[in-house]
């Protein structure tokens, strides 16, 4: 017997579709030989079911006949599952006694042999009748909003993100790691295929984060945890100290002119130097120096405090400690973006052992205007022109052997652009580069490349290098070359590494704790591939730019408005509906072993440790059922979807 | 002349809807086998599968997405590994293991659900009733057992 | 102290120099080595082809006998050698199904009652018991470095010694060469413990042109000289190496370099063993210099004086 045990009153309504069904299923005979089935109060056919007159006689039957379910014998319940739930609510009956027999797409199509397909079709029909019977009322799970945005990551995804989600209305923190927002895309030269000046075009979208009425940008602080869901969603926040207050500090500059330490300067990929206490660059935002801590000679015990004594406008406090502050949010955007695969990974191109093979980002500072160089090239090792400068793509990437599997995208193009300003700066110098296959997939792309090959004549040597070493001051390049089968050897004075884009450090710890799923890589992973590519598959969290895989800025832009665009439309809503056919927990039956917390792949299901069983959040739940079939001692039973419901269906489609 | 019956769980969003683009592509397939849905292939428990076939089942198939394809996340590996278990204890109940079979099958696949079908059915021709139903227990002895 | 040794072919014909060398530097160190019964060739190339089988039960077969007599390692100094069954091994371990095949092939092997002269067939299986070890990592974690350089006889610091590993003892990676093949360390860290000055070299792990000698020999010519020329372009008074192949083509070919490169006009090259054995005090002639195309007997007596740093 059902669940509730209690006697129902079924319709049944079984569709023509036309001919669609009626020709090869005998509709009639269906309705008939449904007629007096247990709980069955009426069994009908009609010749268009979803048609007006059709739907108006489901509604009248339900209402004159006080139908607590119906079931419609039609076409799958992908088309019309919607319409009849409708018609359902109309009538005054919860749409979730509504069941579609799928009597055309899996039987009257399917097959020609009438008396069969009749027999399956009754079969069908039945099988609803008894999932029915054992169907309870359920409401859609509401949930409130809190219509405020937290945007991980400052770089130019973040501020588009930001921005864009600011410019709807709703309020925006957002959070990055490091003193300044900007990201790594402030610290490009120019930008394939336009060559625009990038940070011509990014500092201005700096400033207008900074001003934005609606956005809260918390520098120098790191995401500690997360707990809530979507919608609700509290966040610990780590404030690292800057020892200095952003609000006092006038940028003059005293400070950093008489601090002792001298450290690698970051901004410029170490190509240059920095003291402790330091401005990461000039139009970094907010405009205040930051003490690093690390490279300080030490607040205690011995205290060198010169900066603090020059500090006119008393900014610098040495007492600042780590701080945690909390912030409520609904959604939040994951723009952590990318770093650079380490070039130790590939000694064989000595890229920590020569000072002259260098990494793409490092030639973006040298090419720079603002950079070590003022935007000449010069080598680093001793400041000359390279006269020979050797590209080398896909420096662990498409590499499943030894290094990273994927291609990183944009390397083709902007080492395309390296070579082509390369030649700009230095016209009676020779530029190579070594390349699997060029992908030049994008807008004015390919021919972006085809300028790098045809005006500015620089040589695209098809194969790979398998050693880059030093004989005395020169470097050589030894490789092949794919096309003629011939080993080459080249000298060099400077090698660009085009290094594969990887995740950003850290990002795996992040996510791990924001529970926000990656791929193989580290990526993270978006919910769907195709329709769902700036979500996350945990509700509430969506992912912008390269932190979700290799993209160039175009892409990165548009998909951090994207995200913004999702979060709008989560926080337009009145509230948050959710599908309430999910997994609860029959107290009484549970013996709190746990292992359906396991089977739970959205961390729903966790153990109530006063009464010893296992306690389901609603909101997280997405009713896969997982964890039903694995609970052994069946109280874990999904709504409308429980094991005696299955078991009555079984039953009716193998002896019906 | 032995007729089949066929007991079907399809997952909702690949295997359910594969089903229908064979009709909406209006193949043809044999008419032993008759379906159920679920959200998740992993919803499927063994004790799904054995009443199957103690209620006169003479196959149980069963559809899911493909490897990294499901809605779920992972259940298709869950269902992968259950049913792996499954079908050696089977052997020591007495029933072929063939005539449990579980395939990926996507919401484009609409050709190789009718062919797996179709295919499946004529193994289980081939390998004849099972007429495990004549030593059935009764539902609730299965199910509080 | 008895340990399993692989000599492998090469050992016995043309390089007894490295097989010499090798017995004798261990028997300093306080270690016999005991060669498997019945040990057959190792198979030279380890093969790729994913069907190929039957090329791995060779070297299956010889880790089988080492363990079936007791052992739980197997030492070897042909590069060739310690790849082809290192890799075969690695296999047995990891890979479940060649396993499966490489046992199949092997319990038909016919086993003679030395005593009743019958003929039983039925081995147990082999699973990957035995440690595949390169003397070098014999050296390193079982002797110590630190033992040999506590037993050196004879002075090296005035000898700049560039080791050259070649392909084998480093490829491939993930647990198969003895260290990292971009940049490894093992056999610097020997040479430093025999009181040689270590000389890097970019061609440290490039090909010598291998079998290509046979083939092309042209190319592996050329292939030996950029490895010659390195080492002596960087400063080496000598190189040093383990594997016979690597041998022949960078010693026993240096006619050919001679007459390809006219500015060549000879380089002292060693086994490893040779200088272990030289430094533990072995006597000269066991060490098998003569046998060398250019014999390096002149750079151990009359090394260069050291240089002051600059």
């Amino acid at each position: 017997m059902m669940g509730n045990g209690k006697k129902k009153k079924i319709g049944i309504f079984v569709c023509h579709c036309g001919v669609n069904i009626a020709s090869v299923v005998d509709v009639e005979r269906v309705a008939k030989e449904l007629d007096g089935y247990t709980d069955v109060e009426l069994s009908t056919d009609y010749v268009y079911m979803c048609s007006e007159p059709g739907q108006k006689m489901i509604l009248e039957q339900i209402q004159e006949r006080g139908l607590d379910g119906v079931i419609i014998a039609a076409c799958s319940p992908t088309l019309h599952e919607k319409t009849f739930q409708n018609v359902a609510e109309l009538a005054g009956l919860n749409p979730y006694m509504v069941e579609i027999a799928n009597i055309r797409e899996q039987n009257s199509w399917v097959h020609t042999d009438k008396e069969k397909a009749t027999d399956k079709a009754v079969k069908i029909v039945k099988s609803m009748v008894e999932k029915l019977r054992g169907n309870e009322h359920l409401e859609p799970i509401k949930v409130g909003i809190t219509r405020r945005a937290m945007v991980v990551g400052g770089g130019v995804a973040g501020l588009q993100a930001a921005l864009d989600i600011a410019d709807h209305g709703y309020e925006v923190v957002l959070v990055e790691k490091e003193p300044s927002i900007g990201g790594h895309m402030v610290q490009l030269s120019e930008t394939f295929p336009t060559l625009d000046c990038s940070q011509c075009i990014m500092t201005p979208k700096m400033v207008e984060v900074s001003r934005h009425p609606n956005i809260k940008v918390l520098t120098y602080h790191e995401v500690e945890s997360i707990s809530g869901f979507v919608g609700n969603f509290k966040v610990r926040i780590k404030k690292k100290p800057k020892f200095v207050d952003e609000d006092l500090c006038k940028l003059c500059g005293d400070c950093a002119d008489v601090c002792p330490q001298v450290v690698p300067d970051e901004f410029n990929m170490g190509l240059s130097f920095r003291k402790a206490i330091y401005l990461p660059f000039p139009q970094a935002i907010p405009g205040a120096y930051t003490l690093d801590i690390d490279s300080c000679l030490g607040l205690l015990p011995v205290r060198c405090g010169k900066c603090k004594d020059v500090c006119d406008a008393r900014a610098i406090d040495y007492d600042m400690k780590e701080e945690i502050i909390e912030e409520e949010v609904g959604a939040v955007v994951l723009a952590t973006g990318y770093d650079l695969y380490s070039m130790q990974a590939l000694g064989e191109f000595g890229g920590e052992r020569y000072e002259d093979v260098i990494n793409g980002l490092e030639f973006e500072r040298i090419l720079s205007a603002s950079g070590p160089t003022g935007g000449e090239v010069r080598r680093p090792s001793d400041g000359k022109i390279p006269k020979n400068i050797v590209f080398i793509q896909c420096c662990g990437s498409r590499d499943p052997e030894l290094h990273n599997s994927y291609c990183s995208k944009i390397c083709c193009m902007y080492t395309a652009k390296h070579a082509m300003l390369y030649k700009h700066r230095v016209h009676d110098g020779n530029a190579t580069v070594f390349y699997i296959d060029v992908r030049a997939g994008g807008k004015a792309f390919d021919e972006f490349y085809q300028r790098t090959v045809d005006e500015d004549d620089v040589l695209y040597m098809r194969g790979k290098v398998s050693k880059v070493y030093k004989e005395g001051d020169i470097l050589k390049v030894r490789g092949v070359d794919t096309l003629t089968g011939k080993l080459v050897e080249m000298e060099a004075d400077m090698v660009v590494l085009a290094m594969s884009m990887v995740h950003a450090d850290g990002s795996g710890e992040l996510m791990k704790k924001l529970k926000v799923g990656t791929d193989k890589d580290g990526w993270l992973a978006e919910a769907h591939p195709k329709l769902r590519p700036v979500e996350s598959l945990n509700a509430g969290f969506f992912l912008a730019g390269c932190a979700h895989g290799p993209k160039d800025i175009p892409d990165t832009v548009a998909q951090a408005s994207a995200a913004a665009a999702k979060v709008g439309d989560l926080f337009a809503r009145h509230e948050l509906l959710h599908e309430p056919t999910i997994v609860p927990v029959i107290e009484e039956l549970c013996s709190g072993c746990g292992i359906c917390i396991s089977m739970c792949p959205y961390g729903a299901r966790s153990l109530d440790l006063t009464k010893h069983v296992v306690k389901v959040n609603e909101v997280l739940c997405e009713g896969c059922g997982a964890c039903a079939a694995a609970c052994p001692c069946g109280a874990a039973q999904q709504k409308n979807q429980t094991d005696e419901q299955i078991f009555s269906m079984v039953k009716a489609i193998l002896k019906g | 002349m032995f007729e089949p019956k066929i007991m079907c769980f399809l997952c909702k969003w690949c295997t359910y809807a594969g089903a229908d683009l064979a009709g909406t592509s209006r193949m043809k397939y044999d008419t032993s086998s008759i379906n159920l849905r679920v959200m998740c292939s992993s919803r499927i428990d063994p004790q799904h599968i054995l009443y199957a076939f103690k209620n006169g089942a003479d196959g149980v198939f069963i559809g899911g997405c493909h490897p990294g394809d499901c809605h779920y996340v992972e259940g298709n590996y869950k269902t992968l590994r259950r049913v792996t278990l499954f079908k050696r204890m089977m052997e020591d109940f007495g029933i072929d293991s063939r005539r449990l079979r579980l395939e990926w099958i996507s919401a484009a696949e609409g050709k190789k659900y009718v062919d797996t079908m179709n295919e499946f059915s004529e193994q289980i021709r081939a390998l004849g009733p099972l007429h495990l139903e004549q030593v059935t227990l009764t539902k609730e002895e299965i199910c509080h057992e | 102290m008895n340990i399993h040794y692989y000599p492998g072919c090469t050992l016995k014909e043309k390089t007894t120099n490295l097989d010499d060398s090798t017995r004798e530097a261990m028997a300093v160190l306080g270690y016999e080595l005991v060669e498997p019964a019945n040990w057959t060739c190792c198979g030279a190339e380890y093969p790729l082809s994913e069907q190929k089988i039957s090329g791995l039960t060779a070297p299956a077969r010889i880790l089988r006998q080492v363990h079936s007599e007791g052992g739980g390692q197997v030492v070897t100094t042909c590069a060739f050698c310690f790849n082809v069954l290192k890799r075969t091994n690695v296999d047995i371990k990891r890979n479940p199904l060649k396993n499966k095949q490489i046992n199949a092939f092997l319990k038909d092997d016919i086993k003679i009652d030395p005593n009743t002269k019958t003929k039983t067939t039925g081995f147990p299986p082999y699973n990957g018991e035995v440690d595949v070890l390169h003397l070098l990592e014999f050296l390193r974690d079982e002797v110590g470095f630190h033992t040999i350089r506590a037993g050196l006889k004879r002075d090296l610091s005035g000898l700049k010694v560039a080791p050259y590993y070649g392909c084998r003892m480093l490829r491939p990676g993930g647990g198969i060469g003895i260290d990292s093949p971009d940049s490894p360390v093992i056999f610097e860290e020997f040479l430093e413990s025999l009181g040689c000055r270590v000389v890097d070299f970019p061609f440290k792990q490039e090909c010598c042109g291998s079998y290509l000698a046979v083939s092309r020999p042209a190319a592996a010519t050329e292939a030996s000289y950029q490895v010659l020329r390195s080492a002596i372009i960087n400063g080496a008074d000598a190189i040093a190496l383990s594997c016979p192949l690597c041998y022949y083509n960078l010693d026993r070919r240096q006619d050919r370099i001679k007459d390809a490169h006219a500015g060549f006009s000879g380089f002292p090259v060693f086994f490893f063993t040779q200088l272990l054995a030289w430094a533990l005090g072995v006597a000269e002639d066991v060490l098998g210099l003569d046998q060398h195309y250019y014999n390096p007997k002149s750079v151990l007596h009359n090394q260069p004086k050291t240089e002051v740093a600059q």
